[in-house]
């Protein structure tokens, strides 16, 4: 193996840094290899162990790197502190209901409605996703409007073309969805009422329909984190937050459906909640 | 407790390359000759080290890219040499400063079995 192969090996591999680090030091790492090999040969070192010592230790550098960007990144924190955030205020928003059942209905013989719970939970912990970063986006923007995050080069996710086609089109999914299982079409009652019934289950729903539920759940929800991303971009350089109407329009139509179909469910089992006995 | 230990402190990467930039600018390679010739030869870092090491510190401000030309003691070709900032000269002095109230600790407790005069 030549000199100048190794040298074109190590730039490749310099080549796997992200491009900022990449872009900043690629050319100074890689003059210093050089030289470091440059420094072996003269001295009539061995440089099979150096070069692979070297190569592994700058490899482990890439994946140093790329860590630091994700877990460093303000959109690896921001992801974050909003699953914790979430998380958290769901549960204190269902916590009262959750004593109210066990205190009303101590008395009754019944399992404890898990099911219900984790329901209400997870339709909760959606909107928040979908409304915390506004929000978060939103105050930050009230209290620095003079020091506005520097504009960056946008994602699909941002771009608001592309982000509102791509929530159209999770949104479009569900309501064909809907409409084929209101049809009664075979394959997707098939999938959603009992695809296996000899499959594992939890809480007496096969495991199987309560993931197939869970990712058409899911779509509208990506659909409205996807439309927020532009909202709470312009937010975070300064801009209005009325900027993308069509994408405020979609956060706000999928976060009310969320929360009335919480506040129905909350509705239809608050007999339950107070102790009335037969209330199912 | 002065205002210049209240600058975290470094990890012994940066330290080392703050001190080997003390007394004047280098590029990449002159940075790690500097390290082994300062450390005694008990420090030696690789490139990956290095890097990560000058990405850190030329985003924090610690050094800054100073020039590209030519090192007489070498070849011909141009390399970027690197100097340290105020900033960095301050954080080293403060790491320097924990480094002599922890000798003069364990002088204290007589840790060493030479003495040191710090």
């Amino acid at each position: 193996m030549t000199q100048n192969t190794i040298r074109a090996l190590y730039k490749k591999l310099i080549a796997c840094y992200p491009r900022s680090f990449k872009d900043q030091l690629g050319e100074s790492m890689e003059q210093t290899f050089n030289d470091l090999y440059k420094e072996k040969q003269q001295t009539k070192q061995p440089w099979v162990g150096f070069v692979l010592w070297t190569f592994l230790e700058t490899a482990m550098g890439i994946w140093r790197e790329y860590l630091f960007v994700i877990f460093q990144g303000d959109i690896m924190l921001t992801m974050l502190k909003t699953l914790g955030s979430s998380t958290l205020i769901s549960l204190l928003l269902i916590f009262p209901f959750m004593i109210m059942e066990i205190i009303n209905r101590r008395s009754f013989d019944e399992d404890f409605p898990f099911v219900l719970f984790f329901g209400l939970w997870l339709n909760l912990f959606a909107v928040s996703l979908v409304l915390f970063p506004i929000v978060r986006a939103l105050r930050a923007r009230k209290q620095d409007m003079t020091n506005p995050v520097a504009t960056q080069k946008n994602t699909p996710l941002t771009n608001p073309k592309s982000a509102l086609i791509i929530s159209v089109v999770l949104i479009l999914s569900v309501i064909l969805l809907s409409f084929l299982a209101s049809l009664g079409w075979q394959p997707l009652e098939h999938l959603l009422n009992n695809p296996n019934p000899e499959g594992p289950s939890v809480f007496g729903i096969q495991v199987a329909s309560q993931l197939i539920i869970l990712i058409l759940l899911s779509l509208p929800i990506a659909a409205g984190i996807i439309a927020s991303r532009p909202i709470i971009r312009k937010l975070q350089t300064g801009g209005s937050l009325f900027a993308y109407p069509i994408h405020l329009i979609i956060v706000v139509v999928i976060s009310l459906m969320i929360v009335t179909g919480v506040a129905s469910l909350i509705v239809d089992q608050w007999p339950c909640f107070i102790g009335v006995p037969v209330c199912d | 407790m002065s205002s210049q230990t209240s600058l975290p402190p470094l990890t012994p990467a940066v330290f080392h390359i703050l001190l080997a930039l003390s007394n004047g600018e280098r590029h990449g390679y002159g940075i790690m000759k500097q390290v082994e010739s300062d450390s005694q030869g008990n420090v030696s870092m690789g490139p990956g080290t290095l890097y990560g090491s000058l990405k850190r510190m030329l985003d924090s401000g610690l050094v800054m890219e100073s020039d590209k030309r030519v090192d007489p003691q070498m070849d011909d070709e141009r390399r970027i040499y690197y100097q340290i900032t105020g900033v960095g000269t301050k954080a080293l002095a403060a790491e320097l400063e924990r480094y002599k109230r922890i000798v003069t600790l364990a002088q204290e407790r007589k840790l060493f079995p030479k003495t040191y005069s710090v």
